[in-house]
Parts: structure tokens; sequence; C-alpha cells
């Protein structure tokens, strides 16, 4: 923890120049970080990366009203929100309504009491610091948790083209890849546990940790029954699940043995375009007890690609049809694994998403590059 | 997200109306338990309003069937819209929440 009080950081989203302007100048006075958007999109956008302590943002914006920007601001920030509007007669309306501004005023407005308002909200805040550190702490640790989860050293395989991509949402979800070399091939995990935050977290850290310590069996049903064994003792008191695919390459025959525990988003991409999505074997690791999940296998041969996708990606679209086909597309023709991850990502953008998202390309080289 | 139950003959069937998520899953855990715990362990949730579903709301549904299942009685689903049936089957859940097209035909044969 930093000993230094921080910079406060707001932002102002207004679409009119002058009383942007004022705006701007007002905060920096008043020992602000001001950044600045003339519209609600790019407003959201630029609270999410600049992660303020303040936004001041005008109602009536030429995108998207201000009452939405203020829904999906609240979707991952906590920052005082102050809602300006022209319309006196609008005030009252938006004053009764818990619409997730902390404060409103109306223009025009002087911008002494512009300050007034701004320092009462920052003084509230200092009523209760020991509830918002908890809180925001609580979630920094679990995104530690949860990036420490992430492979952090590069996988090699001859013959083979790796990428694996992390994005995760504000609210840290249960996502996590793992994967490591054996002397055959690679050993590849992925994993979503049920819900967000901390738990989550924990419940994917004890998954990487079970499905680790099974690699070195041989046999992978036998493997799998003990780990979800494992896995879903420690469930059980949670009422939680996870969805897990385990899956093992051969690398040199291209062979890939697999369980599926109720992930189902799994698609074998092949050279000539074609797409094959692996059906879950059963329902999530947790979720269900006396459940067991028989053992698949598929081929990849050089050219095709064996493309795991979390649903934050899916939750995009309105059918798996859909999502399989967007996902094809994406990844068909790519140069790289590392591209066609990307292509991935792109299909859920940072601002829609609401989950983490998370990619797994392994890519088998075609013949004459394998060479 | 908006519940609401109807005690019938053979079972008691649970509305719940909106989104499915992690927010309203713990309240539709409570409200089934609820129901069961008032005596009807035969409960049919008719899905026909509720437009989405996350792993939450999976997980909430799966915990009112092993409530269900305790008491003695099951839980079944009805009229399921097209993303809730998608996560079902995703999953493969679909092999343990047997659905219905209508509530009245969850326990008719029963």
């Amino acid at each position: 923890m930093p000993s230094m009080p921080e910079t406060r950081r707001a932002v102002v989203i207004e679409d009119d120049p002058d009383i942007r302007g004022l705006l701007v100048r007002v905060l920096v006075k008043q020992g602000f970080l001001v950044t600045e958007a003339a519209a609600g999109l790019p407003g959201v956008e630029l609270v999410r990366s600049e992660r303020p302590d303040l936004v001041t943002l005008d109602l009536n914006l030429p995108d998207i009203d201000g009452l939405e920007v203020c829904k999906r601001l609240r979707e991952f920030s906590d920052a005082f929100i102050v809602m300006l509007t022209a319309r006196a007669d609008e005030l009252d309306k938006l004053t009764g309504l818990d619409n997730g501004a902390d404060d409103y005023i109306s223009k025009p407005f002087s911008p002494r009491e512009l300050q007034s308002r701004i320092n009462a909200l920052f003084r509230r805040r200092r009523q209760s610091p020991a509830v918002d550190t908890a809180a925001r702490s609580e979630l920094e640790r679990a995104t530690e948790v949860q990036q420490s989860l992430l492979p952090n050293e590069d996988v090699r395989v001859e013959g083979y083209d790796l990428a694996g991509a992390f994005r995760p949402s504000r609210s840290v979800g249960g996502d996590f890849y793992d994967w490591y070399r054996t002397p055959d091939g690679l050993h590849l995990t992925f994993a979503d546990a049920m819900g967000k935050g901390m738990g989550a977290a924990l419940i994917a850290a004890t998954v990487r940790a079970v499905m680790r310590s099974m690699g070195h069996r041989r046999d992978l049903d036998g493997a799998f029954a003990s780990a979800s064994k494992a896995i879903a003792t420690d469930l059980d008191s949670s009422n939680s699940f996870v969805t897990l695919f385990h899956a093992r390459l051969d690398a040199a025959s291209g062979n890939v043995s697999y369980v599926d525990a109720g992930h189902g988003l799994a698609l074998h991409v092949t050279a000539d375009g074609g797409v094959h999505r692996l059906p879950s074997g059963g329902p999530p690791v947790g979720a269900w007890a006396g459940t067991t999940w028989p053992q698949s296998t598929l081929d990849l041969a050089p050219g095709d690609a064996l493309v795991v996708v979390s649903d934050g990606v899916l939750d995009v679209f309105d059918s798996v049809e859909a999502f399989t086909a967007a996902v094809l597309a994406a990844v068909h023709g790519q140069e790289s694994a590392q591209a066609a991850s990307n292509a991935i990502l792109a299909l859920a953008p940072a601002e829609s998403a609401e989950d983490d998202v998370t990619v797994v390309v392994v890519r088998r080289l075609p013949e004459t590059a394998a060479a | 997200m908006e519940f609401s139950h109807e005690v019938k003959d053979s079972y008691a069937e649970v509305r719940a109306d909106g989104r499915l998520n992690m927010v309203s899953a713990p309240k539709l855990r409570e409200y089934v338990t609820d129901v069961i715990a008032g005596g009807s362990s035969r409960i049919v949730v008719n899905l026909e309003k509720t437009g989405f579903m996350d792993s939450s709301g999976l997980g909430a549904l799966i915990g009112c069937l092993k409530a269900a299942r305790q008491a003695g009685g099951d839980l079944r689903i009805a009229s399921v819209q097209p993303q809730v049936k998608m996560v079902l089957e995703l999953t493969s859940m679909d092999r343990v929440l047997t659905s219905y097209a209508s509530p009245e035909e969850a326990f008719s044969n029963d």
C-alpha cells in the first residue's frame, strides 16, 4: 500500500466544449488530474482506463444518454458520479430515482457550488474508509490470486504454435488456464469457477493445484476421476461448481485426448476451414454427485488448431452456432496462434464484456513450416 | 428479478421473472427453500420470463433441485428460453435438470 496520498483523478463527460472547459478548470484547481470525453461511449472507456475518483456526467449526450452511461459505469466503477442537467424539472425526477449517481447539479452552475458539492462527497467517503478499503482490497487480492494462476513462462512444443490470452473483468471471475510441457507434448487445463470475486479465485486456485498434482498419472481417465473427486469434495461446502476442460497432446502424432466437464466451448478448427465443437462429456465438476466423464480424442492434422474459449466470449452471441461461426472466422487464415487469439479476444469488446475472457489456441504448424 | 409461486394440486409452481445472475441467484435459492419448507417438495420452476441465466443462476437451480430431492420431492423446469437452454446444453446440465414445454406437463406422468 502506498503511504503517500495518491493524486485524485476525475473524468469529465460533457459534449458542450465551453462547459467542459469550465468543469476541467474547476476540477484542476481542486487538485484533480482531469481527463475529458465529449460523448458517452468514449467516456465509459476513459473511466475504465483512468479509474477516476470522480466523474462529472452530462445527462444529454450525443450518443447514449447520461443515465445509460451511469448504469454502465456502475458495473465496474465506484467513483463518485455527479450528474449535470440543464433542466430543473429533470432534476426533481432524477433525485427521486436510484440511478447510481451520487449528486445532481443543474446548469448553469456556479464553480463555487460545484466545488462545495464535490468536497461534501469526499468528506462523506472519509467517514467510512474502513469498509471501502476492505471491499477494494478484497477485489485487489482476488485479482492477484487470479493472475498468479496463469502460466508465467513461455511454453514451446516443437511443431506447434501456442498462444493464451486472459482479460479479467472488473469484478474478477473464476477463469484461468494452465499448461505445461510433458515428455510427450503438452497438458492443458482450462477452467471457470462459478461466481465472482475471491470465492471464485480461490476455487480456481484449488483446481489448478489439483490438476497439476495429477499430471504425472499416465491414464487420463483415472487422473481426471481422482482430480474431480478431490475438487468436488472442496466444492461441496461452498455450493459451487467449476467447468473444466483438460487435454493432453501427444505432439508427434497430433493426438489429443481430453475430458470436458461442462465447458462445451472447445473447438477443433481444421486446416481447410472446417470447425467441430467438442460437446461437454458431462456436468461441471461439483455440480452433481456421482457424475463420471468419458474421455474423448481428436487428431490435430498439420494446420489444424484446438481453440478453447471462455463463456465471456459466448455471452456476446445469441447462439452457440453464431459463436462457433464467429470464432472460426476470427481464427481462419491467421498467421499465428497469437494473431488468432487476439482476433477472438476482439469478438468480446472490453466495454461490453461483463465476464472474464480467456482464450487458448494450440495450432499444429503446417508440414512445410514444421519441417 | 421477481419471484412468485402458486401451489397447485400436485406441485408448486415458482416463477422467476428477469435475469437469473449472481445477484438474484441466492434469492431464488432462498425463495424455493421457503416453498419447500412450506410443505411443497414437488417444484416446477417456470422460466418463461427468465431471459438470462449465468453460472451462479445455474448453481441456484442445482441447489434448489438438491433441496427438493432431499425433501423427498423433485424439481423440474418449464418453458425454458433460448439463452437458458443454451447454458443447460453446453454444461450438460440438461441431463440433470429435466425441462418441459409447460408447467402443467412437468408432473403430469407421475
